[in-house]
């Protein structure tokens, strides 16, 4: 979206907007809002912090901006303990749910806004505007107010207000939560073009997945007031670590098994492989997505795998979903694209085996 | 009593339906029945009152020249003037922190200052007055604690002169400056102001870059409100002001039932009209006034943004500066509004309260602190017949004003919602009109009218004379209501069977009835508290409950009214309460 990218700012922007979260912690009462939350981000990163409503992700953006104290724990940008310092002096550009235009002031008037509020000259003021405004491509709605403009032009309204002073870091609160899905994903990749250019670190806060999987360096998944994990996109989805972060990224099938002596025993006594397994014994998880989830017909012999029959098929365009019931009761979910006709694609009643490489599988122990 | 009305105002989001294709649908025939008896027993008195100023039928401009020429008169409007002005400024800036810690605060304060808003509110004006003649009197409360701390010698002439009048006017009048900024406020996005702290604003720049001038609108609706009130306020003025402080509608009043100079009395009374009138007009181009009384009108942000524009860059300007000198600002603080709010909204609160207190004296005068307690003013309003016989007129009265105002209001409610139909916003200004235009106008008008049909002095005249105060409470209240009444189900309705009687009967009339049930007790409490209209219809012959207080108040003011107010006060806490339990039922 932006045109040229200010070379000025992109090498300082390199160098500067780390944040260091240490054991951050929110209490209201005896909620815990935010649980021990500690995280490092690189200058220029893009970082989204995932999660359900009420699971801390706003409460932890919003002390970063300083808008909530912590209850203990500190927040650093570039080394300096900024955890006290009131929201106006921490030179962090946040872009609202829903934007916070201010309804009274035009473009021009709400993009002026933090250097007016920095005392800067009017001339200055007046070009560092424009620019910014003309990079946004907003140039020619200077004197339109908020409510006369369409949601894609508030947003641009919103960054260029945010980015106007130069902040090293941005801090984004939900930003596309109410807009609708096809303006989602276009503005979507507004913010990922937009990142590229700037160079500046972003937080990201969303709790949709599509979202972070498809905007961010890393991920941060929360859950409860805790960080479950933190890891580029691929590695939520395909290495999640935790039931929670499973369950949440994507669809999952979840199989009770039970872990003896280095082997992985299915719920009918099945002998199981997956890749990625925890030593030790006991109960335990493994987790295997639909789309690697195959079904094979039961007339082959089939070394490992899960033996079940066909309850139901689904067809959603691009795929097939089917639903199966194993002889331990257990219902699997198996997602087959639409690429070419499959010869003997199962019906439902047949008997089948569901199998999968061990490289697609993860046992989790919690 | 413009509190509901003005609360009601929050959900100024409702979109008005079909303002742009104007068909009349059936709706429309509901209005005609209120809009023949506004007409009737509003305009028609409004009129007659413009003719009769100009001496008809001799055509004269000798009652506006005598105005202009006596110097007399020229120091009523002056006093007039500069009470109202000296009542509004104290009024505004006395109601601006509780509004702003109402918005803003935690929910405890908030709770507190609402009471403190509301409480008073719905308390008499006449009881509330009351209570200020007996704090302030020569042996009054106030008097009584100053003397006791050693402040003064001797007691301070605190009534019956303009510091009196301006102190229990600027208390009365407060809810009425407070509801409309507050309801304004409340409707500003809390997130603003976190995305200005972020931009760089210091508290104190964010709250006067964005905070202040986006409740512009609300400041100036209660600003024009109060000093409306108080140009036209005849009650306070009247039982608490001196010699010197004769307002225009003690004039009025002084005209019509003791110089019997009705001529004289319609020509003040137009001034007065055309001053309201011409405030109105001045404000309506900053602020819609029918959306502050519950009536969007849907393109109310293009006009308004263009006039404030200029107030919006000054304190951009202020703001700015501000900033710069926030380091060294020392911090104001977040404690220090809701303390204010806290200590204002119980000054607010305490004149009544006092009244309570002092109303279970076991001593026939007023003495604070209470010698004993007892119930003897009660038993002495008991057994008193002629206490119980006003009592049971006023219940009368008010029972036959509010029935005809619940009918004629709730089918205008209805046909303004549902009737989509030309010159819309007149009938919004008609009907909203009697609350708005200064009681005592409309008053001496009805009486004129009443005069010429012999209906003066009648319970029938006087009801006729409330109904028309009453009904715009009740149209506030059910168009509210009305509005929120899904047409899809009564849509459902009909699909499944039901005829259209069937479908008001099953559907509208049990959705509805709550809405009707509090306008009607706000009907019954506007006629039950009401002493202006029963001063100038009653001509003497009808005794009120307030009647007998206002002459109690005048003559020797005695602690059974103390009793009565108490009285009165808790009926309209009842209400209050009732009316919000049947709000919140509806909601669950």
């Amino acid at each position: 979206m932006l045109m040229r990218t200010q070379s000025r700012s992109s090498t300082i922007a390199s160098e500067t907007g780390g944040i260091a979260l240490q054991n951050l912690q929110k209490r209201y009462g005896a909620f815990t809002a935010v649980d021990q939350v500690s995280l490092s981000v690189a200058p220029g990163e893009f970082i989204s912090l995932l999660g359900p409503s009420g699971s801390g992700k706003t409460t932890t953006l919003m002390m970063i901006a300083g808008f909530e104290m912590p209850s203990s724990g500190k927040v650093l940008v570039d080394g300096k303990d900024i955890t006290y310092l009131p929201p106006h002096r921490r030179e962090l550009g946040v872009i609202f749910q829903n934007y916070a235009l201010f309804p009274h002031m035009t473009t021009a008037e709400n993009v002026a806004y933090p250097l007016r509020m920095r005392g800067m000259a009017k001339a200055e003021i007046e070009t560092r505007v424009r620019r910014i405004l003309d990079q946004v491509h907003l140039g020619a709605l200077a004197s339109r107010y908020p409510h006369q403009m369409s949601g894609g032009q508030q947003q641009r309204v919103a960054i260029a207000r945010a980015l106007v002073f130069d902040p090293p870091v941005l801090l984004l609160d939900e930003p596309l939560g109410a807009l609708d899905r096809k303006l989602r994903e276009h503005l979507r990749n507004e913010i990922k073009t937009l990142h590229k250019e700037v160079a500046k670190t972003m937080i990201y806060v969303t709790h949709d997945q599509d979202e972070a999987l498809a905007m961010s360096d890393r991920v941060a998944v929360m859950h409860e007031g805790q960080i479950r994990q933190v890891s580029a996109p691929q590695d939520i989805y395909r290495r999640p670590e935790d039931l929670f972060v499973a369950g949440f990224v994507g669809e999952v099938n979840l199989v009770p098994v039970k872990l003896s002596s280095g082997s992985i025993v299915g719920p009918a006594g099945e002998n199981l492989s997956a890749a990625q397994c925890p030593k030790g014994d006991g109960d335990a998880t493994l987790c295997v997505r639909p789309e690697n989830l195959h079904i094979e017909t039961a007339t082959r012999e089939v070394s490992a795998g899960i033996k079940g029959h066909i309850t139901g098929t689904t067809f959603v365009g691009d795929a097939t979903i089917f639903e199966l019931r194993t002889e331990a009761g257990l219902h699997l979910t198996s997602k087959v694209l639409n690429i070419t006709q499959p010869k003997t694609l199962p019906a439902v009643g047949d008997a089948c085996i569901a199998t999968w490489h061990p490289q697609d599988a993860t046992v989790l122990t919690k | 009593m413009a509190g509901t009305v003005i609360s009601s105002a929050v959900d100024h989001s409702a979109v008005v339906q079909a303002s742009s294709s104007v068909r009349p649908t059936r709706w429309a025939w509901l209005l005609l029945p209120g809009t023949i008896f506004l007409v009737v027993l509003f305009i028609v008195p409004l009129a007659g009152l413009l003719l009769l100023s100009f001496g008809v039928p001799d055509w004269s401009l000798a009652n506006y020249l005598r105005i202009g020429d006596s110097p007399a008169y020229f120091i009523v409007l002056r006093n007039t003037l500069e009470i109202s002005l000296a009542v509004t400024a104290l009024a505004f800036v006395l109601g601006y922190p509780i509004a702003y810690a109402l918005t803003t605060g935690g929910a405890g304060l908030r709770t507190f200052l609402l009471i403190a808003v509301v409480l008073p509110y719905f308390t008499s004006v006449l009881a509330r007055t009351f209570a200020w003649v007996v704090l302030l009197g020569r042996n009054g409360v106030v008097n009584e604690i100053l003397l006791q701390l050693g402040l003064t010698s001797q007691p301070l002439a605190l009534l019956y002169n303009r510091a009196g009048v301006i102190i229990g006017m600027t208390h009365i009048v407060m809810p009425l400056m407070i509801l409309p900024m507050f309801t304004v406020m409340s409707g500003i996005d809390k997130k603003l102001l976190r995305a200005a702290r972020a931009n760089g604003a210091s508290p104190l720049a964010a709250f006067l870059t964005v905070f202040l001038p986006l409740s512009l609108p609300g400041l100036i609706a209660g600003i024009l409100l109060v000093f409306i009130y108080c140009l036209g306020f005849y009650i306070t003025p009247a039982l608490m002001g001196g010699v010197s402080d004769i307002t225009i509608t003690m004039e009025i009043s002084s005209q019509v039932t003791e110089q019997l100079n009705w001529n004289f009395a319609s020509a003040l009374s137009v001034v007065l009209l055309v001053a309201v009138l011409a405030i109105l007009w001045m404000g309506s181009r900053f602020f819609p006034i029918e959306q502050l009384l519950g009536f969007s009108s849907g393109e109310a942000n293009s006009g308004t943004a263009s006039n404030r524009q200029l107030g919006t860059q000054y304190l951009m300007r202020i703001g700015s500066a501000v900033n710069k000198l926030d380091r060294w600002l020392p911090s104001l603080g977040g404690r220090s509004v809701p303390i204010l709010a806290g200590v204002l909204a119980t000054l607010l609160l305490l004149p009544v309260l006092i009244v309570a207190y002092l109303s279970f004296s076991d001593s026939s005068y007023f003495v604070f602190p209470l010698p004993g307690y007892s119930l003897r003013n009660y038993e002495n309003y008991l057994s008193d017949a002629l206490w119980i016989r006003a009592t049971f007129t006023s219940i009368r009265i008010a029972l036959l004003a509010a029935g005809m105002a619940t009918v004629l209001g709730s089918m205008l409610a209805f046909g303004l919602a549902r009737g989509a139909i030309p010159g819309r916003g007149a009938m919004v200004a008609l009907v909203l009109s009697p609350i708005i235009m200064p009681t005592i106008i409309v008053a001496v008008a009805t009486y004129f009218l009443l005069a010429w049909w012999g209906l003066q002095g009648t319970e029938l005249g006087l009801a006729l004379g409330h109904t028309v105060h009453a009904i715009p409470y009740v149209v506030v209240i059910v168009v509210a209501n009305v509005r929120n009444l899904n047409p899809a189900y009564e849509r459902a309705a009909r699909s499944l069977g039901a005829g259209p009687w069937a479908t008001f009967r099953t559907i509208i009339a049990p959705l509805v009835m709550p809405a009707l049930v509090v306008a009607s007790f706000f009907a019954f409490l506007s006629s039950f508290d009401d002493v202006v209209y029963v001063l100038f219809l009653g001509i003497g012959r009808i005794t009120t409950l307030p009647m007998r207080m206002w002459e109690g108040i005048r003559q020797d003011i005695s602690p059974t009214i103390a009793a009565v107010a108490t009285l009165q006060m808790t009926l309209a806490l009842i209400i209050v309460v009732v009316g919000e339990l049947l709000r919140r039922k509806k909601h669950s």
